[in-house]
């Protein structure tokens, strides 16, 4: 029962951070969305049983593009 | 304990969603990265509770990344997203 | 072993409670300062105390050392950002808040 909820809300976190990552008007709040819904990414991974793809995508869309579209939006605004 | 671990879970996860009213609607950017950065310590509780309760040692692996690479944004974000009055107006 | 689960679900949901704390500190307190504070102790704490009650249950020692690091990396990763947050809001002239 808890973990149909778990999973339940995970899906609709997801789900509601992809929508507004792709809606926001502000970039930098878009870039926040994004990196939130690579966390929460991660947690799917997790609960689907897909360890690797979790290590990756904690590596790569938690930490690495969330740096790098920081850097790409501070040129943007020059 | 699964019980116990899988309800912590499904709390934390609850915090991190009432989190998401900062990101959207905080005043500046500072306050909206450092929402982030609770959802990273929370992703990493969760994390663990899960390899307790599933009983897979590899997710503690993934807990660790995210406590590795947490400070990587959040140095992004100080050093070159949040812009500077006083040193645009140097570089005028 | 009963009193060793005891004690481990008591330090867990202590843990939650901090987490609870810190949380609440991100939606009501007034500004990024204050904001600061409540996030990287309430959590830092939080996570600490479940990192506690895990470790209490771990089935061998590398992996409550394992814990451990994990706790003392998040530790660090919150103070220096913490810090430097502050420092830069500071510098970007951010007001704080007075009643």
């Amino acid at each position: 029962m808890v973990q149909w909820a778990f999973d339940g809300l995970l899906g609709l976190t997801l789900i509601w951070l992809a929508w507004r990552a792709l809606a926001s008007p502000d970039l930098f709040r878009a870039i926040v969305l994004f990196i939130s819904f690579g966390l929460v990414m991660a947690l799917a991974w997790v609960r689907l049983g897909g360890i690797d793809i979790a290590l990756a995508e904690a590596a790569i869309g938690a930490g690495l593009t969330g740096a790098l579209l920081l850097a790409a939006q501070a040129r943007l605004e020059k | 304990m699964q019980p116990l671990c899988f309800s912590l879970a499904l709390f934390l996860l609850m915090n991190l969603c009432v989190g998401m009213w900062r990101v959207l609607r905080g005043p500046t950017p500072a306050d909206r990265m450092l929402a982030g950065q609770l959802f990273g310590t929370t992703a990493v509780a969760v994390l663990l509770l899960l390899a307790e309760a599933g009983g897979n040692d590899a997710v503690r692996d993934v807990a660790l990344l995210f406590a590795l690479l947490a400070a990587v944004t959040a140095v992004a974000f100080v050093r070159r997203a949040w812009r500077d009055p006083e040193a645009d107006h140097a570089t005028d | 072993m009963p009193l060793t689960d005891l004690f481990a679900a008591v330090l867990l949901l202590g843990g939650g409670f901090f987490f609870l704390a810190g949380t609440v500190g991100l939606l009501r307190f007034p500004d990024v300062y204050t904001r600061l504070h409540a996030l990287t102790k309430a959590d830092n704490v939080g996570l600490g105390l479940m990192v506690a009650g895990l470790a209490l249950k771990a089935e061998s020692w590398p992996v409550a050392g394992k814990l451990l690091l994990i706790w003392l990396l998040v530790l660090v990763a919150g103070a220096s950002v913490a810090h430097l947050v502050a420092v830069a809001a500071r510098q970007r002239g951010v007001k704080m808040w007075k009643r």
